[in-house]
């Protein structure tokens, strides 16, 4: 059974970093991985050391813009298909998906009726799915991915960024997304914050399963911006993510 | 059965990915060449299970490395016919995904082909085995072919030779499925997955009508309709005829009215004022009906200025949507231009008096000669004066509506025989909806909507004016 993890959080928490970190000890588990960027705003790509170009939500334009073009009667399912195939990022250990450009103005219900079934599919061949995802979690309430395991949602130490994790399960709630569990990562903790962390936590009745420590490491890489994938063992952050990674049992 | 393989072969290996990492060899994909083609051919041309490869076969290839590769097969039966070989041919797709180790993707000269290293390790060294285990399913699956030849190509040269026949081939099979109307067919195809939010929409696709959304054609339709007869796309008996030209059928009148819950129970698919189509929301073009020229006007999501009635596409598209009959708006998608059935009741495109130019443009070589410089486009009207003034100039065939219309008037004063709503003609009423207004009736023409239901009314005859 795949195990499918969407990461999500407000901007700037760090939730692309974590998701980074998660992805790495699992290819280095030996696990199949898919990652699966679907945030515009976010860069995942570059975060693991990988460049794409172009996403999903290309090909589904492609799909729009060609289909009168195709022939009448031409299987569109298996062309779609080889589109996203062809956009997917072959790295050892992982594959990664980027989600791309948002819809547009017409209709989308038969591209995405499409896409639904064809990722319900390419999920199954991987033992993990990892997706970052913005807090608006727009991709699963058109339910492009259908069911999640685990939704973490990565907090830095303020009162506000927990209280996304507050709304995200309200959201949750509201779009009827299949979410079977739902837990908070707290982000770039200090030693000042870090009480107040796990008891604001606790006032809002969210599981905390982990507090990152500021990571220098990460920290100088995020200025000259190199992947974070090939941090050292011993850096705060790997190590913290790996307690994480076994309390969820991956 | 399978014995013979060194692979299992079961249903369940479709969607089985080949990743990079577990790969031996790609075969044709887009860094490649190749092509899948079906051909049928006499009995005696073949031999039933032979196999040829030309060029080097997988256990000569390198580990990692891509080549070209064609896949040729011969049919024959006594009930295999031509027009078989694209429906035959596209279940190599499925065939050869039920080989565990062999992913296939894409069709025609699209194909991608990726066997795993997994595969290789377990005895797999020859195309012979992927195509003798293909060739058993064509078979067993199809029981119609009563035999089949296969040629695999992987030479780079001869597969290039060989694509332009069957490029050739897929544009002679395109133009016969271009050539398929509704009166062909038994079947047509439904679609609800705008019910969400239009829940009384009930989209019907035809051969020549495509979807709203302009997505799914009828091809789509049957596609769908077969993997999942429950799914959002399902069949529709057409049952009896009972307007050849509006698109009446009995079989879609009794779809309509279980699924719009009894919203309405007549549809005809190809009329623009009596009993419409309905409109979901997501319809790419709405075409909208301008009283004062007797004449229908086009306009799209893309258009963002106002057409000759003072409305933008949203105004437009808000009346249209939402599932019900709306007589005067039409929500279609752009390849119902290029049918031949387009609005063929209501004059078809001599009905047709303004598009938007970048929409005119799009659908410019299925306009009919003698009328395409005689739709006006922005550029040519903005209001209704200038739109009557260029239809007149360019002698537009509405003209002779304008015509019968005062001839028709004349009869109308004359005549004190009761007629009913129902029976005024086209231009004052839009013919046959029920109780719509006549159009120009109120300011800006957005139009009231009386429905009654269940209503007994006995009415000789009803006037409605204008306050003067």
């Amino acid at each position: 059974m795949t195990r499918v993890i969407a990461i999500t959080g407000k901007g700037g928490t760090g939730k692309t970093a974590i998701a980074a970190l998660l992805i790495r000890y699992l290819t280095k588990g030996n696990k199949v991985v898919l990652a699966i960027d679907a945030d515009p705003d976010t860069n995942l790509p570059e975060t693991l050391g990988c460049e794409a170009e172009t996403g999903i939500g290309d090909m589904r334009e492609f799909m729009l813009n060609e289909r009168d073009n195709l022939p009448p009667d031409i299987n569109k399912e298996t062309i779609f298909e080889s589109k996203i195939y062809e956009v997917l990022i072959e790295m050892p250990g992982y594959d990664l998906l980027v989600m791309g450009r948002p819809e547009g103005s017409g209709c989308y219900c038969y591209a995405n009726n499409l896409l639904r079934g064809i990722m319900d599919r390419l999920v199954k061949n991987y033992d993990v799915v990892i997706i970052d995802t913005a807090a608006g979690l727009e991709h699963f309430s058109r339910k492009i991915i259908r069911d999640v395991d685990d939704l973490i949602v990565v907090t830095d130490g303020s009162r506000r960024g927990l209280r996304t994790g507050e709304r995200i399960r309200e959201l949750v709630g509201e779009l009827e997304a299949n979410v079977k569990n739902i837990y908070v990562i707290a982000n770039k903790v200090t030693d000042a914050n870090k009480d107040t962390i796990s008891e604001t936590a606790r006032e809002l009745k969210l599981e905390l399963i982990g507090a990152v420590e500021v990571d220098e490491m990460i920290q100088e890489r995020d200025l000259v911006g190199t992947p974070l994938f090939d941090l050292p063992d011993d850096s705060v952050a790997v190590r913290e993510i790996e307690n994480i990674a076994k309390k969820l049992k991956l | 059965m399978a014995d013979e393989f060194p692979f299992e072969i079961s249903p369940m290996f479709e969607g089985e990915r080949v990743r990079k990492d577990g790969m031996y060899v790609e075969l044709a994909g887009p860094k490649s060449k190749g092509f899948e083609l079906v051909k049928s051919v006499e009995m005696d041309e073949i031999e039933d299970g032979k196999f040829t490869l030309i060029g080097p076969d997988l256990s000569t290839m390198e580990e990692g490395s891509r080549h070209p590769i064609a896949m040729i097969y011969r049919i024959a039966g006594e009930l295999v016919e031509q027009d078989l070989e694209a429906i035959v041919e596209r279940r190599n797709h499925d065939f050869q995904n039920y080989i565990q180790g062999v992913m296939h993707l894409n069709q025609r000269y699209d194909i991608w082909i990726r066997i795993s290293k997994d595969a290789m390790k377990k005895g797999l060294n020859s195309f012979e085995q992927i195509a003798k285990a293909t060739m058993m399913l064509f078979k067993n699956e199809l029981p119609f072919i009563e035999k089949i030849e296969a040629t695999y190509i992987t030479d780079l040269a001869e597969v290039e030779k060989e694509l332009d026949g069957a490029i050739a081939t897929y544009q002679a099979r395109d133009e016969r499925t271009r050539d398929l109307h509704d009166e062909d067919v038994d079947v047509f195809y439904g679609c609800t997955l705008c019910q969400s939010f239009a829940p009384t929409n009930v989209c019907v696709v035809t051969p020549d009508r495509i979807s709203l959304c302009g997505a799914i054609n009828w091809f789509d339709g049957r596609a769908a309709a077969k993997v999942d007869p429950e799914g959002p796309q399902f069949a529709i008996e057409k049952g009896e005829i009972i307007d050849a030209v509006g698109g009446e059928y009995s079989g879609v009148n009794d779809l309509a009215k279980s699924l719009s819950n009894g919203e309405y129970d007549r549809i005809k698919i190809h009329s623009f004022f009596e009993f419409p189509h309905t409109s979901c929301g997501c319809f790419e073009v709405v075409g909208f009906y301008i009283p004062e020229v007797d004449g229908i006007g086009w306009v799209d999501r893309d258009f963002t200025g106002t057409a000759p009635n003072g409305l933008p596409f949203s105004t437009m598209a808000g009346q249209t949507g939402g599932g019900k009959q709306i007589v005067g708006f039409l929500g279609i998608g752009i390849n119902y231009f290029r049918s031949p059935k387009f609005i063929e009741v209501d004059g078809g495109w001599n009905r047709v008096v303004w598009m938007p130019k970048h929409l005119k443009d799009k659908v410019l070589a299925d306009i009919p000669e003698g009328i395409v410089d005689k739709v006006a486009t922005e550029e040519d009207a903005s209001d209704l004066e200038s739109l009557k003034a260029f239809l007149i100039e360019k002698k537009h065939p509405i003209l002779e509506r304008w015509v019968e219309e005062e001839e028709d008037e004349a009869i109308e004063e004359t005549a004190t025989a009761a007629p009913t709503i129902m029976q005024m003609p086209a231009q004052t009423m839009m013919a046959g909806a029920p109780m719509a207004m006549p159009a120009g009736f109120g300011a800006g023409g957005s139009g009231v909507k009386i429905i009654l239901k269940n209503a007994k009314v006995s009415i000789d005859r009803i006037i409605i004016k204008k306050i003067e």
